[in-house]
């Protein structure tokens, strides 16, 4: 009995010095990458950033599953369509990688800023940029400048009677981790508590059976669910923009920002993020601006 | 002999709870004074060092990985478990300990309305009438069919399906109501399963003693049976009800309930942090383990009385 309690002792002991000695391998990994970022922050080449990729040869994409219209096409990634798989393969381009080199990967949006090695070199998944979350993981510059919209049922008050004072009186709905929940709070500032569903399919069937009067989310994106997929609402209008943009999410000091970043100021100047949100996101100019 | 029943009590605490080195009842080892004393004496020895040295190797596992700072941030950040307690409007925060008072509230009324259905479905159960087979048949069913289904879809199949059919009354109540509905449905199968084990556990011979003192078949179940099961089922019913206490986060997916794991979720998917996770948990914590230590009291009242009209224990 006394001998197997101490020999217990001694298993914990030893259990717990293989961890501490195995700990240094990876933290000297870090820090030989962390060296290695200072040399090559000039030189973005395909070769160059070989050793910042999760895996080599293969630029690995994630997103959440369902992917939502307009961003992806009928929630396949991998096709091309829709306007974040476009910047994802064109991003991939400019960094040397082919078509077939880009690997897409299912990542839910909330494990994407969990702590921990990530399982992808950068999520295209309509992640807004904030200082707050800026403080955990890292953000690319801007892919898109979003904005608020309003929808609601065509027979719902709100279509006619959207003044400040009329907009804090309503029912409002949004999906959990979205940047249009803190809007409407911060923002619309409602009367009502809104609610919180776990999906934007829970929030817009909530929006069908009239248990939500309106639903915010960002433009292209209401301007879809209005057109093509409830068909008896209408998008109200949208809400002047309040600096909030879209980023790729990557790990925190991950090098590979920089070269990304790169490659979306490239695609900036020469017009092709331009040309996909006419191609993708076309539909959705000229929407009238509602003050909150 | 109350006395005797609750030394009993005392002595099955020392051997499990204050004396981790000791032997085990019913070991070869400890018998005799002398070397129960002695081997007392080594044994809480070895447990102190193998304790220090136990909970030692997992505060370094926690201080020293490579990932602790990131976890540290991430998880127990006391700035934004602070924020997440309290809530901040301004930066769309919501506030857990608010949200805790939902849960509570969610709880206390669900739990009445559960110990009174279910204990009808368990009476109907055991009616053995032939003229009620039908609610008999019902009351197997409606067990089996809602202990079967996970109780997140029962939640989702009446939160997202009573709306959708627009019938005056029950269409238009609050999420509030269809969550406590859903949680009733559920947990009033299990119970009534509890409840009915209880009333097996009363032996026969109550039974046909009270229906030749003349008792009709409802009053023996009345005044003899249901006392006796209830009594003998309450440590397992508490259990049911710490598992109710935790449930009651799952009614926020209908939307516009924000208890406190909601309010959580939002603060994490805000801030990028779990750390509001954290005090979501420990507030949990602080409903389901002054319930827990409560049953374990209960349970070990319930032992020492049995033994104590049990006559020599030992």
């Amino acid at each position: 009995m006394r001998k197997t309690i101490i020999l217990a002792v001694f298993a914990v002991i030893g259990l717990g010095l293989t961890v501490l000695g195995s700990t240094p391998a990876p933290a000297s990994t870090t820090k030989a990458t962390v060296a290695a970022l200072a040399t090559k922050a000039s030189s973005c080449s395909y070769k160059a950033i070989q050793p910042d990729l999760f895996k080599v040869g293969v630029l690995t994409v994630a997103t959440d599953s369902p992917a939502y219209e307009p961003w992806f096409d009928n929630n396949t990634p991998s096709n091309g369509k829709g306007y974040e798989s476009a910047v994802a393969y064109a991003v991939a381009k400019q960094l040397g990688f082919s078509k077939s080199q880009v690997k897409w990967t299912v990542e839910p949006f909330d494990a994407s800023f969990a702590p921990g090695p990530k399982r992808f070199d950068f999520d295209i998944n309509e992640i807004s940029y904030t200082r707050d979350r800026a403080t955990v993981v890292a953000f690319s510059v801007s892919y898109y400048d979003v904005q608020q919209a309003l929808i609601a049922l065509k027979s719902s008050r709100i279509v006619k009677h959207h003044t400040p004072a009329d907009l804090r009186t309503y029912v409002y709905g949004d999906q959990i981790g979205s940047t249009s929940l803190a809007f409407i709070n911060t923002e619309l500032r409602p009367i009502h508590q809104p609610s919180v569903f776990n999906t934007l399919n829970d929030a817009k069937s909530a929006l069908q059976d009239g248990r939500i009067q309106a639903l915010v989310a960002d433009t292209p994106t209401a301007q879809y669910i209005s057109s093509s997929e409830i068909p008896n609402s209408v998008m109200v209008g949208q809400f002047p923009s309040t600096g909030e943009h879209y980023g790729l999410l990557f790990a925190k000091n991950d090098p590979l920002v920089a070269c990304v970043n790169k490659a979306i100021d490239t695609l900036r100047a020469n017009g092709t993020l331009a040309k996909f949100q006419k191609e993708y996101l076309g539909i959705y100019t000229s929407v009238p601006t509602i003050k909150p | 002999m109350p006395v005797r029943g609750s030394r009993e009590g005392a002595d099955l605490d020392e051997q499990t709870l204050l004396a981790p080195g000791a032997p085990p009842p019913g070991s070869f080892e400890g018998n005799g004074r002398g070397s129960h004393l002695l081997g007392g004496q080594r044994a809480a020895a070895v447990s102190t060092v193998s304790t220090v040295v136990f909970i030692g190797a997992v505060i370094a596992l926690f201080v020293f990985a490579p990932g602790a700072a990131a976890v540290r941030h991430t998880f127990f950040n006391p700035q934004q478990m602070k924020e997440a307690f309290l809530g901040d409007p301004s930066k769309g925060l919501y506030s857990v300990g608010k949200g805790l008072i939902l849960n509570i509230e969610m709880f206390l009324i669900a739990e009445v309305l559960i110990l009174f259905f279910a204990l009808v479905i368990a009476v109907l159960r055991q009616l053995r009438n032939p003229v009620l087979f039908p609610f008999r048949m019902l009351a197997v069913l409606y067990t089996d069919v809602f202990r079967g289904v996970p109780l997140i879809i029962v939640i989702y199949g009446i939160g997202f399906g009573a709306p959708a059919l627009y019938i005056r009354g029950i269409s238009t109540q609050s999420d509030f109501v269809y969550g406590i509905a859903a949680l009733v449905l559920s947990y009033s199968a299990y119970v009534a399963e509890v409840y009915r084990a209880g009333i097996n556990s009363v032996h026969q011979s109550q039974v046909a003693a009270a229906r030749s003192l003349g008792l009709s078949q409802w009053k023996s179940l009345r005044f003899v049976v249901l006392p006796q099961a209830v009594r003998t089922v309450i440590p397992p019913l508490l259990n049911d009800f710490i598992s109710l206490q935790k449930d009651t986060a799952l009614v926020s997916t209908l939307g516009a309930v924000i208890e406190a794991n909601r309010a959580a979720q939002i603060d994490s998917s805000t801030l990028f942090v779990y750390s509001s996770y954290t005090v979501a948990a420990l507030l949990f914590l602080c409903l389901t383990i002054p319930l827990a230590r409560f049953t374990d009291r209960l349970i070990a009242r319930d032992v020492s009385r049995r033994l104590a009209g049990s006559g020599t224990v030992r």
